[in-house]
């Protein structure tokens, strides 16, 4: 379904939401930063910069509590998080690198163990995408076969028009449900310009070459040379849209605590490391290899996915300068 | 208006650069070299390991070398072999991180090979890195940069520094403000701070100090500080940090620029130096102390805590 909402109808529906209940998270400054984030007010969005993490903390949070527990004397309870009561949630502003890595967690997280936090969110959650028009040159999504028009994981996806109005499409019966339910903000489709999208400096790249150069190549020089420089922490992981590890921990005293699930990171020499004391990944060029296979092998052979849309927050915050998009680029040309 | 930077140095330091590592190298002075290479973003630069003298044309200065490359030499970086002399480049404020990890016993002077840069400044965090140096894109500890030129290298480009413009100091201004708050206010100021951060421990994994076996905050038995990114836990951890660094900490500002929360942590590392330098009179320099004003004890010393 196509359609036109201007800007001020775009207010409007969000703020309506707002006002109804629905929990609407958009990307939003908190204290200098952007982060996509539930919003107050439809004049607290702000999609001018990508956000600096992404927007799979809506269904999977930095951390967040998925039990806890009481003792009294000899007395023990457990109580559970109820999922049910997640709310309603409208996703709205979200990049095309940032809503196609959505569905490429849906894989995981309902695999062999169906992740019910991770999955009552998405469930409850709309996904409205919005195209990108301005990129810089840590972006690679047109390398991993992407682009900034991309609507793969929106259940609506907007595309910002000279007028200040957007053209709206649908691609989802979440997204009908919304337009149907808000019938009076939506018009017929204009002919209108659109915005001209980001262009990426990225050529694409061939990523079953480099998936078949990843099957042969475990042990491989490449590693040394190109990890020794990483200082092993979590800023990559941790902004990126799609890395999906967590560990879980209890938190509290004797008497009461919660148990939590917070992210985690291969980078992080504790991340393999065994109760023995055995660490199979004990250099960090093993950790980083295991970065690479895992987006760009692992999770081809289990879902026939890549784990990477190429949003090049990894680019940006790394401390010692480590460019995914050059070493995969590097890789496809062997 | 923007009051440019004159950086025009740095291509002569980068060709003093190449031509002395391919030097020491082809003479076997060093086994190898840890500067500055080119990387793929428009002016962006990332550390870099020359083992060949073949490959040290590949290193660069810029105003994009942000990186504190004497992290690498420390034992927290076991993928670099340690084996004979080690050629580092450093900028002034690098240098006093070796020289502190001199004083700590962590290297040893007669290892490394120091090929010192003279120092106009670097970018700060928040710009992209092909963004020319003025006074508003400057890093905030150029702006209160003592070290310009770093000194007792074993090389040092031939090249005169331009004259700065006069910076007004960030963090000087910004503690200033902070310290004037209430302590309420301040608290406030900090918790919204430390709400964002993630723990990633980039900070920790950066800073050239950080070299402990296993840190504090990775072990579980007893768990001193909680693990999750929550109020409590990202407090602790940035006091305990903090705490751990008062009078070790060079003032690289590593910490804060790898920050992907833009956590200010310098600030905190700044005050604490300040600190330092008013009870004890000690600052981080070009001076190699064995004995740290934290690890020792005078009869000269503050009292006036006891109460």
């Amino acid at each position: 379904m196509q359609k036109y909402i201007s800007q001020q109808n775009l207010t409007t529906l969000l703020d309506t939401l707002i006002k109804q209940g629905t929990r609407v998270v958009a990307p939003h400054m908190n204290a200098g930063v952007p982060l996509y984030e539930p919003i107050q007010s439809a004049a607290d969005m702000a999609t001018g910069q990508l956000p600096r993490r992404s927007a799979k903390e809506a269904f999977f949070p930095v951390c967040e509590d998925i039990m806890s527990y009481e003792k009294e004397g000899q007395r023990i309870s457990l109580k559970d998080i109820d999922p049910a009561r997640f709310p309603e949630t409208v996703l709205v502003g979200v990049r095309p690198c940032d809503a196609a890595a959505i569905p490429v967690l849906d894989e995981v997280f309902s695999w062999d163990y169906k992740d019910e936090f991770f999955l009552e969110r998405r469930k409850k959650t709309t996904i409205i995408g919005l195209a990108c028009t301005a990129a810089d040159d840590a972006c690679f999504c047109t390398a991993v076969g992407l682009f900034p028009g991309e609507t793969k994981g929106s259940d609506l996806f907007l595309t910002p028009l000279e007028d200040g109005g957007y053209a709206c499409e649908s691609y989802s019966d979440k997204g009908e449900t919304l337009i149907n339910g808000n019938k009076e903000l939506f018009a017929e489709p204009t002919k209108t310009k659109a915005l001209s999208l980001a262009e990426p400096q990225t050529e694409k790249i061939d990523l079953k070459k480099v998936k078949s150069w990843l099957d042969e190549h475990f042990e491989d020089p490449l590693w040394d040379g190109i990890a020794t420089r990483c200082v092993g922490c979590g800023a990559c992981a941790f902004v990126c849209p799609a890395c999906h590890c967590f560990d879980i921990v209890d938190e509290g005293t004797e008497k009461a605590g919660k148990r939590r699930k917070s992210w985690d990171a291969c980078g992080f020499w504790k991340f393999t490391h065994h109760a023995s004391g055995h660490n199979p990944r004990d250099l960090q060029p093993k950790r980083y290899r295991n970065r690479i296979m895992h987006k760009f092998k692992y999770y081809d052979d289990k879902f026939g996915q890549t784990l990477c849309t190429g949003c090049g927050r990894c680019v940006r915050v790394c401390p010692v300068g480590i460019d995914i998009a050059s070493i995969v680029e590097e890789i496809s040309k062997k | 208006m923007t009051e440019p930077i004159d950086t025009s140095i740095y291509s002569a330091v980068t060709a003093a650069i190449q031509t002395e590592a391919q030097r020491i190298l082809a003479a076997g002075l060093v086994t190898a070299i840890v500067g500055y290479a080119a990387s793929r973003r428009n002016g962006s630069t990332q550390p870099i390991i020359v083992t060949d003298a073949a490959a040290a044309e590949k290193l660069i200065f810029t105003p994009a070398s942000v990186n504190n490359l004497a992290l690498y030499l420390t034992k927290a970086k076991k993928e670099i072999p340690k084996k004979g002399k080690i050629g580092i480049v450093v900028k002034g404020c690098d240098l006093k991180a070796i020289v502190g990890l001199m004083g700590e016993a962590q290297l040893k002077r007669n290892d490394l090979y120091l090929i010192g840069v003279p120092c106009a400044g670097v970018l700060a965090s928040t710009v992209q890195p092909s963004t020319a140096l003025t006074a508003d894109t400057i890093a905030s500890k150029c702006t209160e940069c003592d070290a310009r030129l770093p000194s007792d290298c074993d090389y040092v480009p031939n090249v005169q520094l331009p004259t700065q413009p006069q910076l007004a100091g960030k963090y000087a201004v910004e503690i200033a403000r902070l310290e004037a708050l209430t302590p309420a206010e301040r608290w406030a100021y900090w918790k919204e701070q430390f709400a964002k951060c993630i723990k990633c421990y980039a900070c920790r994994q950066v800073c050239p100090f950080c070299f402990c076996e296993q840190c504090l905050c990775d072990r579980n038995k007893p768990q001193m500080v909680d693990t999750t990114p929550r109020p409590a836990g990202n407090t602790a951890w940035h006091i305990v940090r903090a705490m751990h660094l008062a009078g070790r900490c060079a003032g690289c500002a590593e910490c804060e620029r790898v920050c992907p929360m833009d956590i200010p942590l310098n600030l905190l590392n700044r005050k604490m130096a300040k600190e330092l330098k008013e009870l004890y009179d000690y600052e981080a320099g070009f001076e190699v102390n064995d004995k740290g004003p934290l690890t020792t004890y005078t009869d000269k010393d503050d009292q006036s805590f006891i109460k």
